[in-house]
């Protein structure tokens, strides 16, 4: 099992505060890693650095072996491999289609092997009747799962989400969830990261998590340890619910 | 005489579209770009740039006027082409009067667009290139507002089209310098029937034009 | 799908401008030749040239291009070589434009007149003067004293130039603010019609040029306004060609240029000339050297129209009429009022 994404000793700093202390983490290919901690802690920003959107102050960033840095002109292309999805569905000012296929497009995939790809996409989203609509007319629910299939339609190696249930109804959160665990058990090679702050969430679907805490890592464990045998205090704290967030 | 009459004024419209059309498009396709670059990048002195694109927005047209007149003139730098009082010299005076309207009011458009929007396009693997282009589809409605902008500037251009097409009657009369013949001599009613004219004319452009901006990019 | 889209309208867009282009052009005659010519504001507004040319572009089988700015203009675009030939009428500054070496051949062909116009009271009692030099003097006595007010080109422009020359003749000099204030003499550095239309406003005199006061009389703008003085030899509005040098500007069009000249100081042309009326007048008198008057054209030419605007509009219609009378009966060509 060789590491998909490999952090070290992340740090960042904006202005007179430090997001972010040395952080190091590792997650293995097939493995559904949780990132959890109060809002606050550093999760969304330590995943912005995963995907290349932000430079770090010092440290590395190493995918599938690889050190890559966010302000070389081919950092477009480790971007390529790594879909996000965010707790806000973010759809272009376009068809259902035309959202699907635009990762596609820019990767200059062939017209026969797009249609093909989004028409598959959209009898797994239940939205063939819908496809020339506008993107921005579905539900919340919807637009959801529309983002999870634009920001996977082309297959990435690694899946990075924050807080992507975090405003949907738990029908949806359920359904959501479930396209996860199918994107992750379909191809062996693949990782996921999931930031939440939900601990029903992280039990559902982590293999393993890190508890994070004002910029730095507390504790990594599997989640059988991590929930019914911590080692630190303020994980214990956490699991049950005391750590204010 | 109303029949000849009539016959100069569809020539003379025809030329107004001409001659606002093309500078419109030329400084669009110049403006448009630019504002989207000025208005996506960080660079050093992109404040500064962008101050003085808006400082243009008052820049006076008889003084475009008068700059084209003196590169093109013949004892002008390029006088040897022979552009002056030709409907081209009045086309790139009003150009450089569009220029900075259509790249003034690109770079506020595109800054409009939300900024999860350009993160969004960029975590899906876009080169700077591509995320520049989505960006601008999706700032559209501000695009076309650019264009527009621009066509009324041109449209309604005396000054400068005076000074550098010479108003020879056949040639370089527009809407508009004739509109100001014809008020210098005494001819009001007919002048006022012309700004009708051409207040009908620029109606179609800005429906057509309107039309596009409404048209969905799906 | 949206591509496509785009390129539908894009072509549209570009087939309307490559018709509007096409269409604009070939509703102009493109002749093979083409004389440019620079002349006055006011002498393209007397409709002469629409009048004489096309006698000139059949004959010679060519297109001229008349681009009509201010005096000052026009012979800055002759000194660029912009223009193939001028035609102006300010003296004092065409003589300096051929010193210079800008202009070569300059040769006086007609002349038309100025005219002192007033308010219908004519408070400077300019009616009484017995030359253009009085005149002014009285507006220049009246209006310092608060009784009388004067409208001044303040332009580059032969006019100006003329209203000038007569200042400095009396011994004034126009820029003293103390004596020209603004109290009276008004310098709003505007075209003839609008200059009139203010004296219109303001019960002003002015100097105006005749075809310009006929044609704002012809549109019933200015029903208060009179010619009070006119005839004066200092009056006289004299009208040249200049030819630009073909020497410093090569791609002149010199021999067409000539042509013009030739033909305008012909007996042809300067007949043609003569033979304008407008507003029921005759407007330019032809002078140029060895132009024989043999067969000047006596009689009116009633156009009717005119006739009936003056009638309804003017404040002194006796005067007109007269003055109309007096034109009529008086040999073409000839000096007027005791000039």
């Amino acid at each position: 099992m060789s590491n998909a994404i490999a952090l070290k000793e992340i740090t960042k700093r904006y202005k007179d505060v430090t997001a972010l202390r040395s952080v190091s983490l590792t997650a293995s290919k097939g493995e559904v890693f949780g990132l959890l901690g109060p809002s606050g802690s550093g999760k969304s920003t330590l995943l912005r650095i995963i995907d290349l959107l932000e430079t770090p102050d010092s440290g590395e960033v190493q995918i599938n072996g690889e050190t890559v840095h966010s302000d070389s002109k081919d950092a477009f292309q480790t971007r390529r491999r790594i879909g996000m999805i965010l707790q806000k569905p973010m759809v272009l000012n376009r068809s259902v289609e035309n959202n699907l296929a635009y990762a596609l497009l820019i990767r200059g995939w062939s017209e026969e092997e797009i249609h093909k790809r989004v028409d598959r996409e959209l009898k797994r989203l239940g939205l063939e009747e819908r496809r020339m609509k506008n993107a921005r007319t579905l539900s919340g629910g919807e637009m959801q799962r529309l983002c999870f299939a634009r920001s996977t339609i082309f297959d990435p190696a690694l899946l990075i989400l924050d807080e992507f249930t975090a405003n949907l109804d738990p029908a949806n959160v359920a359904l959501l969830e479930d396209m996860v665990r199918g994107y992750a058990s379909e191809n062996e090679d693949r990782a996921v990261i999931v930031v939440t702050h939900n601990l029903f969430q992280a039990k559902r679907m982590c293999h393993r998590m890190a508890l994070m805490w004002d910029g730095e890592i507390v504790e990594v464990a599997d989640k059988k340890r991590f929930f019914e045998a911590p080692e630190d205090e303020r994980t214990a704290a956490f699991v049950s619910g005391e750590l204010v967030y | 005489m109303a029949l000849e009459v009539s016959y100069d004024v569809i020539q003379v419209t025809l030329l107004s579209l001409y001659v606002s059309g093309c500078a419109t498009i030329l400084g669009s396709a110049i403006g448009i770009p630019l504002g989207a670059l000025i208005g996506l990048k960080e660079f050093g002195g992109k404040g500064l740039l962008k101050t003085i694109t808006y400082t243009m927005y008052g820049f006076p047209p008889v003084v475009s006027g008068l700059a084209i007149y003196y590169l093109f003139s013949r004892a002008g730098p390029l006088g040897s082409f022979g552009i002056l009082f030709t409907p081209t010299a009045m086309i790139l005076a009003e150009t450089l009067l569009v220029i900075p309207l259509t790249t003034g009011i690109t770079i506020a458009s595109v800054a409009e667009v939300d900024r999860s929007v350009k993160e969004t396009v960029k975590s899906l693997g876009t080169t700077p290139r591509q995320s520049v282009l989505t960006v601008m589809r999706e700032a559209w409605v501000g695009l076309v507002m650019a264009a527009m902008i621009g066509f009324g500037r041109c449209i309604a251009e005396v000054g400068a089209a005076y000074m550098v097409g010479g108003n020879i009657k056949g040639e370089t009369r527009v809407l508009t310098t004739v509109i100001m013949l014809e008020t210098r001599q005494g001819h009001f009613d007919y002048a006022l029937g012309l700004g009708l004219v051409l207040i009908v004319v620029a109606m179609a452009v800005f429906f057509f034009l309107r039309l596009l901006q409404e048209k969905e990019l799906l | 799908m949206k591509q496509s889209q785009m390129v539908v309208v894009a072509v549209a867009v570009v087939a309307i401008l490559a018709v509007s282009a096409a269409a604009a052009f070939v509703l102009t005659n493109e002749e093979p030749k083409k004389l440019r010519m620079a002349t006055t504001t006011s002498t393209q507004d007397s409709g002469l040239l629409d009048y004489i040319l096309p006698t000139f572009e059949s004959k010679y089988n060519c297109k001229v291009d008349v681009i009509a700015v201010g005096s000052g203009q026009a012979l800055e675009m002759g000194k660029r070589g912009d223009v193939d030939v001028l035609m102006v009428h300010s003296p004092a500054a065409e003589q300096i434009f051929v010193d210079g070496g800008h202009g070569t051949n300059r040769t006086q062909i007609m002349y038309n007149w100025f005219v002192i116009v007033g308010p219908d009271n004519d408070p400077a009692g300019t009616r009484n003067a017995t030359s253009a030099k009085d005149a002014f003097q009285r507006i220049y006595d009246n209006g310092t004293a608060g009784h009388a007010k004067f409208v001044s080109r303040s332009d580059g422009s032969g006019t100006y130039a003329k209203e000038l020359s007569i200042w400095s003749s009396i011994g004034y000099n126009n820029t003293t603010v103390a004596a020209f204030s603004n109290d009276w003499y008004k310098q709003p550095g505007r075209g003839m019609g609008e200059v009139l239309d203010m004296c219109e406003d303001m019960n002003a005199y002015t100097l105006s040029d005749d075809a310009t006061y006929y044609s704002r009389v012809d549109v019933a703008l200015i029903p208060h306004l009179n010619i009070t003085k006119q005839g004066d030899s200092a009056l006289k509005n004299q009208y040249s060609v200049i030819l630009v040098n073909s020497t410093t500007w090569h791609h002149i069009n010199k021999t067409l240029a000539k042509d013009f000249l030739d033909w305008i100081s012909s007996n042809a042309g300067q007949d043609l000339i003569k033979s304008y009326v407008k507003y029921g007048h005759q407007l330019f008198t032809p002078n140029a050297p060895g132009y024989a008057s043999a067969t000047a054209i006596t009689g009116f030419v009633d156009i009717g129209r005119f006739e009936d605007v003056t009638a309804g509009t003017s404040g002194v219609p006796d005067a007109k009429l007269m003055a109309k009378d007096m034109r009529a009966v008086a040999p073409r060509g000839e000096a007027m009022d005791g000039a």
